[in-house]
């Protein structure tokens, strides 16, 4: 099995790296892959969020050995139409200011959308908990979030 | 708005040298031993650098330059850098640091302002540890607390703050055949960046080119160097691209934080509900160097008062160094902590007096026409009466199950632009190009605020063009003009107001190239082009007037009549907040905010919401959950598993109504992008206030501090 990066197949020696590496430093640092960032390094922000054979993964704690064979999908290796669906759902509401947290977000809602696409709007919020955004963008994200996914929902009970 | 744009620090570059740097482990000390010889022999290490390889100047700061870019004798903080190396990959810079040789002989460690500032504290600069001080006082203040009916007194202790944005510190410094450097790191004032670059390479700063914009976050901790000097200073050292990204953990440890604060107020009003006198005490503990310390203390201290009309007024404020890393720029800037106090006291007085906490502002606003809060002219006052006249009156707290709900408002206005005597002018440049595009170039960042698309509104509105036409160059020292630093909410003004003069230059210019070609005269620009009055196209496209340019300035709004570092233009904001506190856990969630910031024209309606949105959950954090404390030098967090950022679960209803009219203003529109977060906070915090009972003495104001509190009362 050929090991996937966006699409595209890696070269046997590219996999030569430290096999208990982080995958985010491998493709950041060996293979030239920006479209994972990193925030924390240590799970928290969601910034690196990959998909390992269409399984969310956190890049920054999965250690590089465990992409050999697999598909690595980053931000810019997503379904294309799907993306661009979830891409202008939060552009149109501004659900990003600076950025830096958009990889990690596009990756978790192209996947939710394709995986779980009867998901409500509520329970996508829950789900993006762990994606930070610093900025607070978060109004946007919430007003996008009721495009893509009108379901309806079973919120909590609070105030 | 797309997709969202490829930050400096994504730049992928083969073959760039990986950098890292050795940092003091310790908060104060002095280095007794440094030998670099054997790191200097490991495989793949391409340079390590120390203090003594600068080749020009060795120190950088903001008004006073106090911090090394490598330390050579002594370490102030723990992160203070000392060695930096740069080799073929990451793991062989990590080798090479772990074989640098170096011993400390530790130093007493200055970890709390108070002591730093007491008789016989070891000074962690030369020049002691006091690095500023500012004092006022106006009228009778003993006689009118003497006289007073109702007076209130709070200490306040709010947190060291974290900027926390994603995208961390780091730098690409790229040596170009023809002999120039180019850094690519995310900064706010690329000119002054390369200016500090080249004095420190010792170089003609014409050699360099610095690009600074987009940046992935910034709130005030990118506003001076971080990753930048030693990415170039190594690149110039080996000739080789250099890439230098900051960890998490150098960003908390060495990146710069919200100034901690103790403010100390004593407030007096009459039987009536009349403000008599206000005395307050601020001390700020600014870490290891000065970066933008004093500014941020004079800020403080021209917001103790308010907009509010004090007939009695004594203040003092000091900063002082510590060894508690660096505190500097972070929106809301000094103003915010203050700010928290005084809404604080405002609602304390209210309620002796007996009067709702609004009424009680309202009746005391400082007129329009009146001097600033330090007796300086005004050359656009704050006009905070309209924003409290479109408050509504917080409701009494009342209780849902577990949960108590309680309302607050606050009053609150900050400077625009710099201070007196700060790098105030801006500037622009208008150019249509063969793309047949009006290029608008300015020298500032965009850092997620929301600048490219206020400039390209201004540009529509102030020129007559469509969005389609325009395209904004910003923050790169080869391509655009100097307009100062993007800070104090000054973009979108310096945008407005350097279009504004470049108007009828740029028109004029369009007028020339379209005689030129034959073209009627009389014609005016719309989309795409000169039309016609009543035509149905534009009969010259903008592309055959590529060439046609022109150059605007946005002049300092000043007044040059105040004492000190004073502002001379303001804008005001109010906000209402409701809050849950949980009776259990003492627990608060934010559930509403409404902001009603005096701004101006409104380039951006769903920018404006954007940053007004982002100010509620910045408030939010400062006020419930977000705090840096240091115990003897060293900080509490590392990373963002001990320190609790909002989420979008945190986020609460948020809702904007700017005031758009403002009689005879000088101004235009006014940034937005720190004073909903300024009104915020005391919102919130007085919400609690109501909801408990009592003031609230420490921020953040955490479940444990709220019960304390009620178990107290």
């Amino acid at each position: 099995m050929p090991t996937l990066l966006d699409g595209r197949s890696l070269p046997e020696a590219a996999l030569s790296v430290d096999p208990f590496r982080p995958l985010l430093a491998a493709l950041r640092e060996e293979w030239g892959v920006m479209s994972a960032r990193q925030g924390c390094g240590i799970g928290r922000c969601g910034a690196c969020l990959v998909l390992l054979d269409g399984v969310p993964a956190l890049a920054c704690l999965t250690p590089a050995h465990r992409a050999a064979g697999r598909a690595v999908t980053t931000a810019a290796g997503l379904d294309q139409a799907l993306a661009a669906r979830v891409l202008a759902a939060l552009a149109a509401e501004r659900a990003f200011q600076c950025g830096a947290c958009a990889p990690g977000i596009l990756v978790a809602l192209t996947w939710l959308l394709a995986a779980h696409p009867e998901t409500g709007a509520a329970e996508a919020e829950a789900l993006l908990a762990g994606q930070l955004c610093r900025c607070a963008a978060h109004g946007g994200l919430r007003r996008a979030l009721a495009h893509l996914f009108p379901s309806p929902s079973h919120p909590e009970t609070r105030p | 708005m797309s997709a969202p744009a490829a930050l400096l620090t994504d730049i992928p570059w083969p073959g760039a040298l990986h950098a890292v740097v050795l940092r003091s482990p310790h908060p104060h000390a002095r280095i007794t031993a440094l030998d670099v010889a054997a790191a200097r022999a490991m495989p793949g290490v391409r340079a390590v650098l120390t203090a003594a390889d600068i080749p020009g100047v060795a120190r950088f700061g903001v008004r006073v330059a106090d911090q090394p870019f490598l330390c050579a004798e002594v370490v102030r903080c723990v992160g203070d850098p000392i060695v930096a190396i740069a080799a073929e990959t990451r793991a062989e810079a990590l080798a090479a640091r772990a074989a640098v040789r170096i011993s400390f002989a530790p130093l007493p460690v200055v970890g709390d302002p108070e002591a730093a500032l007491a008789e016989g504290a070891w000074p962690v600069h030369p020049s002691g540890n006091l690095l500023h001080r500012l004092a006022h006082a106006r009228g009778d203040v003993d006689a009118a607390f003497a006289a007073a009916a109702h007076v209130a007194t709070l200490r306040l202790e709010t947190p060291r703050q974290a900027h926390a944005f994603i995208e961390t510190e780091g730098a690409l410094a790229v040596p170009e055949a023809d002999g120039r450097l180019t850094i690519y790191a995310p900064g706010h004032w690329a000119e002054a960046e390369r200016a500090t670059l080249a004095a420190m390479l010792a170089e003609d700063p014409a050699r360099l080119r610095v690009v600074a914009s987009p940046v992935g976050g910034s709130f005030g901790g990118k506003d001076c160097l971080h990753a930048q000097p030693l990415a170039a200073l190594l690149a110039r050292a080996t000739g080789r691209a250099v890439r230098l990204d900051w960890t998490r953990e150098e960003s908390f440890a060495i990146g710069v934080k919200r100034h901690a604060a103790v403010i100390r107020m004593r407030s007096a009003c009459d039987a009536a509900g009349r403000l008599l006198a206000q005395e307050a005490d601020l001390l700020l503990d600014t870490g290891a160097y000065a970066q933008h310390g004093l500014e941020v203390l004079e800020t403080a201290f021209e917001n103790l008062q308010g907009p509010y009309a004090w007939p009695a007024f004594r203040a003092e404020a000091r900063l002082a160094y510590t060894n508690n890393g660096v505190s500097g720029a972070m929106r809301g800037f000094g103003a915010l902590q203050v700010q928290v106090a005084l809404e604080q006291q405002m609602d304390a007085l209210a309620a002796r007096v007996g009067l709702c906490p609004l009424a009680f502002r309202r009746q005391n606003l400082r007129p329009d026409d009146a001097p600033g809060q330090l007796g300086q002219r005004l050359v656009a006052p704050s006009h905070a009466g309209l924003a409290a006249a479109r408050l509504l009156p917080p409701q009494p707290p009342r209780d849902a199950g577990r949960w108590r709900i309680a309302e607050g408002v606050s009053l609150v206005e900050k400077g625009e632009g710099f201070a007196q005597g700060g790098p105030n002018r801006g500037a622009v440049t208008l150019a249509v190009e063969a793309d047949g595009r009006i290029h608008v170039r300015m020298g500032l960042s965009e850092l997620g605020q929301g600048l490219l698309e206020a400039a390209t509104a201004a540009a529509c509105r102030l020129l007559g063009c469509a969005a389609d036409d325009v395209a904004v160059g910003l923050g790169d020292t080869d391509r655009t003009p100097d307009a100062g630093p993007i800070a104090a909410s000054r973009g979108a003004g310096i945008a407005w107001r350097a279009i504004l003069d470049a108007r009828p230059r740029f028109l004029a210019a369009l007028a020339a190239r379209a005689a030129a070609l034959g073209a009627a005269p009389g014609l005016a620009l719309g989309p795409g082009g000169l039309w016609r009055a009543g035509g149905n196209a534009a009969e010259v496209p903008l592309a055959a007037l590529a060439g046609a340019r022109a150059e605007g300035v946005a002049a300092p709004v000043e007044t040059h009549t105040g004492t000190g570092a004073v502002h001379a233009a303001f804008t005001a904001c109010g906000a209402e907040a409701r809050v849950a506190v949980d009776r259990v856990t003492g627990r608060a969630r934010v559930l509403r905010l409404r902001l009603v910031p005096v701004c101006g024209p409104v380039l951006s309606p769903a920018g404006l919401r954007a940053q007004m949105e982002g100010c509620a959950a910045m408030a939010a954090g400062f006020a419930l959950t977000e705090e840096l404390p240091a115990r003897e030098g060293r900080f509490r967090a590392g990373n963002l598993d001990a320190y609790l950022v909002p989420t979008l679960a945190d986020t609460p209803e948020v809702l904007c109504d700017p005031v758009e009219q403002i009689p005879e203003d000088a101004l235009g529109p006014r940034g937005v992008g720190e004073i909903g977060l300024n009104a915020a906070a005391p919102a919130i915090v007085t919400a609690l206030m109501a909801a408990i009972g009592r003031p609230i003495p420490v921020l953040p104001a955490t479940g444990e501090r709220i019960l304390a509190l009620w178990e107290e009362a």
